[in-house]
């Protein structure tokens, strides 16, 4: 009898050490990125070409000096214009997609069913394809250079809009409509109002996941954003990866690639919460 | 001032629904499935009304019909005089309690409340007189800053039904607002219900499925079934004279028996005739009869189980179960193989399981029924 407990402990204990060891290799895997990019951002480029080390270096604020007076870009200038794109987008994306999933689930209609299928049918296709499009299109009407032509694409958001079709269904009785109009709310002031507090934790989630996608985003600004003054910060990133052999400094690209993150570590350590609120809610009625 | 009438209103549904739903029960035309036929009524000022039939009858869709939340398909909807037909339901100045409540989760009971006078912009210390008010009436003053997940059933309850009549509405509408409660509350409820009636002075109409609350609320009750109004009348009209056997069976707890038996007539005196057991009808019943032209004939015929007496002479029942509810006890029987529930006073017949009994009727009580439609033979077509 003792035996077979001390063998089910030990079972167990294997079992445990199994999962730890799993675990912890996840978190190095998650977490190695951040503390070289932060080892890399206090070294010299001399020192950068000597190989890797996990010793943090001494030149820091040097590099941050370096990257804040490299002429070729405007630190500040990229930091305003990411901001003003990925805000602009996430809340456009997140408007916009909680209108139509709301349009679709409480409305009926006769394409109703065809307007879904679209939609969803519109997320196989790759950004990559439909921009080829967009970029003529833009460059035709001269719309290149202007940040606002970069925000309202994103109004169109299928896996968005799917993500808010599947929150109403298991959040919105339709009787809290109806509720509304009854009290003589317009269609509109029952959206605003009414439902759209009731979907704060998955626009919360939304907003969060596409600013952070918006912000990234280098594919679409890099083919229509050429001027210096409009350029965002991943093309900046680009800009100083690819300088002549002369100016060209790594402690400086990381220094940058650490500021560009900033933000997103920000919004994560401070909305972490929400976030896991917002992709587990809606999952489960209650 | 608001009268409800109703004119030949019917509900259509398109026939692409029917695979879906159970509708067998329901009249299908080429236009689709007919969940509301010919709808007449006319509602008066500060009536309280009360729609009651079993499940899928239509009483639902007819309330959401007068509501403007389902689209009328034939027929003409008039409130206070006005054809509102097209009209949408924010501009029809009703109000409306669901059976879900339908809070709006994140405001509180305040807002709740001051929502609908919120968007007419009535002035804001107008809006807090009339909440409070009532809040007042409604016995929740206290819950005015919490969220509706902070309350109970009863409470939510109390805030819907706070929520319609703070804006002073036409018509309030409400959807079996009571069949969420747990029996005790329901009573309490329905009660208060009655009290609010007194107080706040509006046209009410009800639905409900549950008959004991359609006889306790309602001036009038409209009784539905597949789709057809079956009788409209006070409580006592509806109880008294069921228009048909289906009016007669759901209206009245325990259930209504029945009888397949013969009409007998001689003269201007009627008989019922079951088996071998004959019973003369009532002067006023035969009267009636009469002035129907109605002839002897196979008929079926109806006797509440309160009306039912235990003697020395009668029909032979046997008791299958004894149910003690109380002051009275509920016999289960059986007479000739078929269930027939008898109810007797506790304190004197104890009928134990498995005796014999002679129960009798007399014929003041006695119901009857065509045999071929159902209809009360006492009353014209």
């Amino acid at each position: 009898m003792d035996k077979k407990n001390k063998r089910a402990a030990m079972q167990l204990a294997v079992a445990r050490i199994l999962v730890y060891a799993v675990i912890i290799f996840l978190c190095f895997l998650c977490l190695f990125f951040f503390v070289m990019l932060f080892v890399n951002s206090s070294r010299t480029n001399n020192q950068l070409q000597r190989g890797f080390t996990l010793i943090p270096g001494g030149h820091f604020f040097f590099n941050m000096k370096n990257a804040f007076t490299d002429s070729s870009i405007q630190i500040p200038r990229g930091m305003i214009n990411s901001f003003i794109v990925a805000a602009g987008a996430a809340v456009c994306t997140t408007y916009f997609s909680a209108l139509t999933a709301y349009g679709l689930y409480v409305y009926n209609f006769r394409l109703k069913k065809i307007a879904y299928t679209f939609i969803i049918a519109v997320m196989m296709i790759p950004t990559q394809v439909s921009a080829v499009g967009f970029v003529q299109l833009a460059y035709k009407y001269g719309l290149n250079n202007k940040l606002w032509v970069l925000i309202v694409p994103s109004i169109a958001a299928p896996a968005v809009f799917f993500y808010m079709y599947q929150y109403l269904k298991a959040t919105l009785p339709i009787d809290i409509v109806e509720a509304s109009r009854i009290d003589g709310s317009s269609e509109f002031a029952t959206f605003n109002r009414i439902v759209l507090p009731i979907m704060k934790p998955a626009m919360a989630v939304q907003m969060i996941f596409s600013f952070v996608a918006a912000w990234n985003n280098y594919f679409l600004p890099a083919l229509l954003l050429t001027k210096a003054e409009k350029k965002t910060v991943p093309i900046m990133i680009a800009q100083l990866r690819s300088a002549d052999y002369s100016k060209f400094d790594m402690g400086k690209v990381y220094m940058l690639i650490l500021l560009a993150i900033l933000p997103v570590i920000v919004v994560y350590v401070f909305l972490s919460k929400s976030i896991i609120k917002g992709v587990t809610s809606g999952s489960v009625k209650g | 001032m608001a009268e409800v009438r109703l004119k030949d209103v019917m509900k259509i549904y398109p026939p692409v629904d029917t695979k879906k739903h159970n509708v067998k029960h329901l009249e299908v035309t080429e236009k689709g499935v007919v969940a509301v036929q010919q709808f007449n009524i006319d509602i008066q000022d500060k009536e309280f009304i009360v729609l009651v039939g079993p499940s899928g009858c239509g009483k639902t869709t007819t309330l959401r019909m007068i509501a403007g939340l389902e689209e009328i398909s034939e027929g003409e909807l008039y409130i206070d005089g006005e054809l509102v037909n097209a009209v949408a339901p924010k501009d029809r100045d009703i109000a409306m309690v669901f059976q879900s409540y339908a809070l709006y989760p994140h405001m509180t009971v305040f807002d709740n409340m001051a929502y609908s006078l919120k968007i007419k912009h009535v002035p804001k210390d107008e809006i807090k007189r009339r909440v409070e008010e009532a809040a007042e009436i409604l016995d929740i003053t206290k819950y005015l800053q919490r969220k509706p997940k902070a309350l109970s059933g009863g409470q939510r309850q109390r805030v819907a039904i706070g929520r319609a009549i703070v804006r002073n509405p036409k018509v309030l509408l409400m959807d079996e607002p009571l069949s969420n409660l747990d029996a005790k509350l329901r009573n309490q409820m329905r009660a208060e219900l009655l009290k609010l009636q007194n107080r706040i002075q509006t046209t009410i109409v009800y639905v409900t499925h549950d008959q004991v609350e359609a006889m306790t609320l309602g001036d009038r009750i409209v009784v539905m079934k597949d789709a057809y109004i079956q009788q409209i009348g006070t409580p006592q009209e509806v109880f008294n004279h069921p228009a048909n056997t289906f009016v007669a069976g759901f209206i009245g707890t325990p259930q209504m028996n029945f009888f397949e038996g013969e009409l007998l007539r001689e003269g201007n005196d009627y008989s019922v005739k079951y088996k071998d057991y004959v019973v003369k009808l009532s002067e006023n019943k035969a009267k009636r009869l009469a002035e129907n032209h109605v002839e002897s004939q196979s008929i079926t015929f109806g006797v509440r189980p309160d009306q039912m007496r235990v003697g020395e002479e009668g029909l032979t029942a046997v008791v299958e179960v004894s149910e003690m509810m109380g002051t009275s006890s509920h016999l289960h029987t059986k007479i000739d193989g078929q269930d027939v529930i008898v109810i007797v006073p506790t304190n004197g017949d104890d009928a134990s399981e498995m005796e014999e009994i002679k129960v009798s009727f007399s014929g003041k009580m006695v119901h009857v029924f065509s045999k071929e439609d159902g209809r009360n033979l006492e009353f014209s077509v």
